[in-house]
């Protein structure tokens, strides 16, 4: 019975993490060096329900997207926030246990 | 038999005068006619504390104050000319504060998150968020003319606006394009002596000169102005801010070129320096000017406020 319980518990926080993995999103987008195309990048991500964090890594042309937990950003969604602040979106990946860890 | 002997040379001396002329409409030819200005001092390192920056992204002065949008902090930092910190304000109500305008005892704080121009007094209190009636989107910069009105380069907007104090709109230059008058990003105002202004036209690579009156007067900036980008005298690699100095001269913050350039009321070169980046990012991303010409810049790349002297 113990046993049964600890596996449950074990599924269930695994399931958590599950959950919690796809809140983390990596976006390739080049040219981010001005303040003025960063911000501009970050201010349309930030319109997206749910986004909590947004980092611009400029020496990789990264974005990294923090999502709560339970929401969800698609390929599209970031695709059109990036390029209505006058960009193209290289990448889109899901990070696989956190912002720091990029598929 | 046809001789091509005398072609050859008439048709080389022909490519190399293209070449002169191309040169010199894009200011390749010029040559400094002032001395470089020297760093005097600087200070400040990335980070979240007092004196540390996080993106900084404007700068304007006093008699005695330097004012620098945090813009990563969401704040203003504000010091003495010696780099002693002195007060913080504006966290609770800035986004992305951008390049700064100092107008009497008023601090205009664009926000380019929140599409308003902020009012805070020289001490940081709050005034007052001045919106455009017909909105603003991501303004990047603003000036202030001397009946109190403002110039705003409203950057996302692909305009430069004039508004009265209340946010009615006076006037303004619209559109997208490389033609006189059009703009592609604009990020600052500055007003010219002679009750004229000038627009950092960012991504166009180039700085637009307009009377008082508004009329567009002149553009420079690459070969013809048309949004053709280089590391020559005169040229520019993304523009990101204007000054005018009392003396009416003209300071432009050349951002992936490095440097600052100084040039006469209109536009001829005289002179360009700055601090090369260490990367990822670029130098100097906004510039000011004091009563006694020195020169101040904030380096996004290296987080700090750079002095310098002529």
């Amino acid at each position: 019975m113990v046993k049964k319980l600890s596996l449950s518990l074990a599924a269930l926080a695994f399931s958590v993490v599950a959950l919690a993995v796809d809140n983390h999103y990596i976006l390739g987008v080049d040219g981010l060096a001005c303040p003025f195309c960063a911000f501009g990048v970050e201010k349309r991500l930030t319109k997206v329900e749910g986004v909590t964090g947004i980092e611009v890594e400029v020496a990789d042309g990264v974005v990294r997207v923090t999502l709560q937990e339970g929401k969800t950003l698609t390929e599209e969604q970031a695709r059109q926030a990036v390029a209505e602040a006058g960009f193209t979106l290289r990448s889109f990946s899901v990070a696989k246990t956190g912002a720091n860890d990029a598929q | 038999m046809v001789r091509f002997g005398p072609w050859l040379g008439y048709g080389t001396l022909a490519i190399l005068a293209l070449l002169v002329v191309l040169a010199w409409a894009g200011g390749a030819l010029n040559w400094h006619r002032e001395p470089s200005y020297v760093l005097a001092r600087h200070w400040g390192e990335q980070g979240h504390g007092r004196g540390q920056f996080n993106n900084p992204t404007g700068i304007a002065v006093t008699a005695d104050e330097v004012f620098v949008a945090d813009a990563g902090n969401s704040r203003i930092q504000v010091f003495d000319k010696l780099g002693r910190y002195k007060r913080g304000f504006g966290s609770t109500v800035l986004g992305r504060p951008m390049n700064l305008a100092i107008a009497g005892d008023r601090l205009y704080v664009p926000d380019y998150f929140k599409d308003v121009i902020h009012v805070f007094t020289l001490d940081g209190e709050y005034r007052r968020a001045i919106e455009a009636d017909d909105g603003l989107t991501s303004p990047g910069g603003v000036a202030v003319r001397p009946d109190g009105t403002l110039l705003i380069a409203d950057t996302y907007g692909q305009r430069v606006v004039h508004l009265d104090p209340a946010g009615k709109r006076l006037e303004s230059w619209n559109g997208r394009g490389i033609g006189p008058g059009a703009f592609n990003y604009p990020t600052d105002v500055a007003v010219a002596l002679d009750g004229g202004f000038y627009v950092a036209d960012g991504y166009n690579d180039r700085v637009l000169q307009f009377s008082r009156d508004g009329e567009f007067v002149h553009k420079w900036g690459g070969p013809f102005a048309m949004n053709i980008h280089g590391p020559f005298k005169g040229w520019f690699s993304v523009v990101t801010s204007v000054a005018v100095g009392p003396d009416g001269m003209v300071y432009v913050a050349d951002f992936y070129n490095d440097r600052i350039q100084k040039f006469t009321p209109w536009g001829r070169f005289l002179t360009a320096f700055g601090t090369l980046s260490q990367g990822p990012a670029q130098s100097h991303v906004s510039v000011a000017v004091d009563a006694d010409q020195t020169l101040w810049t904030v380096n996004s790349d290296a987080s700090r406020v750079e002095r310098w002297r002529p």
